[in-house]
């Protein structure tokens, strides 16, 4: 069985948001209107933060994408009064829109802020719907909605090798922010698959000591890896600090 | 449903495996029945899963031109993402990309033919299209070729065949609309390295990279093959990392992935890259036979390289010190290969040739033309039909003296086809009064942009994802490639290809093209490309060839290289900047910008892209001022004051962002909003900085410097809220759990 993992490397990530809109389109993900960032309600199940550092002249900016970390343990299960957002045998962490009551309650309790409540219904103009992806439900007013490591593409690749008699082959498949992500900065697969890209580069990145998670120490053991940014002008003092 | 259908069905449903197929109709086979797949595994949540199929496409040529894949299902385009098979992509893709869909099925979308109620009403009336095609074949045949003009946005090569035998028929004039940056690279390409193809740095080879300015990242000339090959810069050799400095006067969302960021006043990259020149001269870091064609180019000498533009004397105008000026000098030369690149702003001040000339050519002296590791050069199309006539791109000066042909009545007919020169030119241009005072102006726009709210007639152009063309990706990845579009769902609206009406005008006119459709047109061209005897595809015959062009999206001969050839006489002279504008009453430089997702504002109807945070001041929806920190800490700003920007030209109201890297002294604004049309999404948001930018021309391009105007600001008092996606989420640094880590190179 599968133990699906992103790796995302700080150093290929050049903020296009490429990985956001790819996103938006495959996840029926309403249009974040003006009105909506107004109210501190825009809805990214991957979203693309910059962090300053220093002051001009020397001053950088730096980018990072921020998923769903599906954490291990995560904190956002447990505190669910009706077993909407659970834990698969793959390790995502998922949610059931239609046992949400809207406590959000799992909101709270998640330390990274990605996951999203729909204050509104959700609208299109009729002929934008359709582009609406019909393997991914439209969330209605009152439930909360995640990034979920696109799990409709992996049940439908996990639901042919069953069709053809095989094993799900490796690095089948992948999710719409990898996939799109035009620098290959995010990479998606199987963690316990010792051949599959994620592992791979897993195992690279951790001779170099590039890996790390977010917020690694509250110990929820994050799916999500980052791989450090590399910079010139970064102190080795620093770098070991991090 | 039976057991035997459901493996079928199921069978051929594929996501992870890519599904190539012939195009054809594929409208015809829909609808599929939907059926849901009980999965106590895993939630409930209603997944219907269909027969979906993905087909080969090209992204639009002013997005590069590649090759795409979209996902359609039912007939309806649901996903769009970059052709793995074809070159330089390899299956990546942007959000402009992605974003292709919204056009597809945008509301906005015009329905089918219209008539103005009164001309500039903004008010159309559905007609038939036999009756608009009758009506502008009557236009065109009492104008006469003479007296019409066709102004188009860069059209796709198979377009740009139709439009040569239309012009062959009519005799009717063709102007290209170009953002002006991309003019004078042209330009600049065309006369430093005699090709009319842009060249492509080889970044996945390149150990440096040197950058005066360019957007390369975001927008610019091909962002996703130059970012996928930046991804194998930076991470796609294990043990070697490519070394990005960035020379510019802002930090641009580009600019923030460099490992060092050059701060310098706009317009001094010519300057720098001769500074940068002379210290490899007088170091001697360079063989000296290199210099011939740079001096050429520059009509320098080897004195007046050593005298002029030494370092200490370039660093009182450039804002850089000498000793950063030599950093620069060495990193070209310690780090081989290396590569310069230039563009976007440097392109865009009253000496931008200069700047492109000095700058690109400093890879003439590295040695890096058509190395590995360094600046590529792509061959002509292979056909010379899909070529582009470099010829048609006007200048802004050319748009001035067209659009005064107009208004005297010497041009008495203009055609538009998707280009907006009403938005995108400044108004001193005089576009908007041209077209008012033209007799008759057809539109081909999809949607009522400002220049089609001019025009009498509207033939609306079909959305990229709905027709056929050949598109040369320019650049191309370094070889000969062609990407093929050809529709992957039926029309949404009644709207028809514009070279099938260009076809069915010439008809009306007595004078049939070669062709019956631009659909017989692509494959007549495609065929021509299997006559050639080489590229990718081996087929038995012509059906075969097309068949296996359309699965794989295009065609590439890896063997076709570009060559140039070095100059030999003066391109330009060394120049500085000059800025409009009294610097005790304006202390500012002003630095218009185009943004990542909307580019100038051609893509600002999208709302995805609207939405989209531009990177550095993750605003969305509008227009706003950068401000640099010291300059709101000595005025008083803050983010979200509004304040009054006054140029020479004109005087707006925008919010500030204060920006934490903004350099002091200069005043950024971004491209991209100010539409008064071009639908619900775009119009009524922020301003245009055409509308403030002084009509500065680069003399030696004769092209617009929107990078050459001086500015104030003052306060109103007044606050704004400025929409953006910063402090959306509590996201800040923490000292004990860092959330971007870095790290030093490793040794």
């Amino acid at each position: 069985m599968p133990r699906w993992g992103m790796v995302i490397d700080l150093d290929r990530c050049i903020g296009c948001g490429a990985c956001v809109v790819a996103c938006q389109a495959e996840n029926n993900v309403p249009i974040n209107t003006e009105d909506v960032y107004h109210q501190r309600r825009a809805i990214a199940w991957i979203r693309l933060e910059r962090y300053w550092e220093g002051e001009f002249p020397n001053v950088k900016a730096r980018y990072i994408p921020v998923p769903c970390m599906q954490c291990t343990n995560a904190p956002c299960e447990p505190v669910c009064p009706v077993y909407a957002t659970y834990h698969t045998t793959e390790g995502i962490n998922m949610q059931v829109y239609n046992r949400c009551i809207g406590t959000r309650y799992c909101s709270i309790n998640c330390h990274w802020h990605v996951r999203f409540f729909n204050f509104w219904e959700p609208k299109w103009p009729d002929s934008l719907k359709n582009q609406l992806n019909p393997d991914v439900t439209v969330r209605s007013r009152g439930v909360m909605e995640k990034c979920n490591f696109c799990v409709h593409r992996i049940v439908k690749a996990e639901q042919k090798a069953k069709v053809e008699g095989r094993a799900l082959r490796t690095d089948e498949v992948t999710t719409a922010c990898a996939q799109a992500c035009p620098t290959n900065a995010i990479v998606f697969g199987d963690l316990d698959d010792p051949n599959s890209a994620v592992s791979q580069l897993l195992a690279q990145a951790e001779r170099e000591h590039r890996v790390y998670r977010l917020l690694e120490d509250l110990g929820t053991e994050p799916n999500v890896y980052y791989l450090k940014k590399v910079d010139v002008e970064a102190t080795a003092t620093a770098a070991e600090a991090h | 449903m039976r057991r035997r259908d459901f493996l079928k069905v199921a069978a051929t449903s594929a996501t992870g495996a890519v599904l190539f197929a012939g195009c054809g109709r594929i409208g015809d086979g829909v609808p599929e029945t939907e059926f849901k797949i009980a999965q106590p595994v895993y939630t409930p949540n209603d997944w219907a899963f269909g027969r979906d199929a993905w087909f080969a496409t090209a992204a639009p040529p002013d997005q590069g031109g590649y090759g795409l894949i979209v996902r359609v299902f039912e007939g309806r385009a649901k996903k769009v993402d970059g052709n793995p098979d074809f070159p330089g992509v390899l299956g990546k893709s942007d959000a402009r990309a992605q974003a292709l869909v919204q056009e597809l099925y945008h509301p906005d979308r015009l329905a089918g033919p219209q008539r103005a109620a009164t001309r500039g009403s903004g008010q159309f009336q559905p007609i038939s299209w036999d009756s608009a095609l009758q009506e502008v074949a009557q236009i065109l045949r009492d104008a006469g070729g003479e007296r019409a003009v066709l102004i188009t946005t860069r059209p796709s090569s198979s377009q740009a065949a139709i439009i040569a035998a239309f012009q062959r028929v009519t005799g009717i004039r063709h102007a290209i609309l170009e953002p002006d940056e991309l003019v004078v690279l042209r330009s600049v390409v065309r006369r430093l390295f005699g090709v009319s193809t842009l060249p492509i740095p080889d970044l996945a080879n390149a150990s440096f990279l040197l950058n005066f300015g360019a957007e390369f990242l975001h927008g610019w000339i091909a962002p996703v093959q130059l970012a996928r090959a930046y991804g194998e810069f930076r991470q796609g050799r294990p043990g070697q990392r490519g070394l990005y400095y960035h020379v510019g006067p802002r930090l641009s969302a580009t600019a923030a992935n460099a490992d060092r960021w050059f701060p310098i006043v706009p317009g001094t990259e010519g300057l720098i890259a001769l500074a940068i020149a002379n210290v490899l001269l007088t170091e001697g870091a360079v063989p000296r036979d290199r210099f011939a064609p740079y001096f050429a180019a520059l009509g320098l000498d080897e004195a007046r390289l050593t005298n002029d533009y030494s370092p200490e004397r370039v660093a009182t105008t450039s804002g850089l010190t000498a000793e950063q000026i030599r950093d620069l000098a060495h990193a070209l030369v310690e780090h081989e290969p290396a590569v310069v690149i230039a563009g976007t702003n440097a392109a865009a001040s009253t000496n931008g040739l200069f700047n492109l000339v000095a700058t690109l050519g400093l890879n003439l002296l590295l040695d890096s033309l058509n190395q590995p590791g360094g600046l590529l050069l792509n061959p002509e199309p292979p056909l010379p039909e899909l070529r582009i006539m470099d010829d048609a791109i006007l200048t802004q000066r050319q748009w001035a003296e067209l659009f005064q042909q107009i208004q005297s009545g010497a041009i008495s007919t203009v055609l538009v086809y998707r280009a907006n020169p009403v938005y995108a030119l400044p108004p001193a241009t005089g576009a908007a009064e041209a077209l008012r005072a033209a007799q008759h102006v057809v539109s081909f726009s999809p949607f009522v942009d400002e220049t089609t709210q001019l025009a009498d007639i509207v033939l609306p152009d079909q959305a990229w994802l709905e027709q056929w063309g050949l598109e040369v990706p320019d650049p191309g990845p370094g070889f000969a490639a062609v990407a093929v579009r050809q529709p992957v769902v039926q029309p949404f609206v009644d709207a028809r290809a514009f070279g099938d009406v260009l076809i069915q005008l010439a008809t009306q006119l007595g004078q049939p093209l070669p062709w019956a459709s631009q659909e017989e047109a692509t494959k007549t061209l495609a065929l021509q490309l299997r006559r050639l005897g080489r590229g990718n595809i081996q087929a038995a015959d012509d059906k075969q060839f097309l068949v296996t062009l359309q699965a794989q999206g295009g065609w590439w001969d890896e063997q076709s290289r570009g060559s140039g050839t070095v100059p030999s006489s003066p391109v330009v002279q060394p120049r500085e900047p000059s800025f409009a504008g009294d610097s005790a009453q304006f202390p500012y430089l002003l630095v218009p910008y185009p943004l990542p997702s909307i580019g100038y504002g051609e893509l600002a109807h999208l709302p995805w892209l609207q939405a989209l945070p531009e990177p550095i001041s993750t605003n969305v929806w509008q227009s706003w001022v950068e401000v640099a920190q010291r300059t709101a800490d000595e005025l008083g700003l803050s983010t979200g004051d509004v304040v009054r920007l006054i140029t020479p030209q004109a005087t707006v109201e925008l919010p500030v962002y204060v920006n934490p890297a903004g350099q002091p002294g200069l005043v950024a604004i971004p491209f991209g909003q100010g539409h008064t049309a071009l639908g619900r999404y775009a119009e009524g948001r922020g301003v245009n900085p055409l509308t403030l930018v002084a009509p500065e021309n680069d003399s030696d391009a004769g092209t617009l410097a929107w990078c050459a105007t001086r500015c104030r600001i003052e306060k109103t008092g007044r606050r704004a809220r400025l929409a953006r996606f910063e402090g959306m989420v509590p996201a800040f640094q923490l000292e004990e759990f860092p959330i971007v880590r870095v790290m030093a190179p490793s040794a």
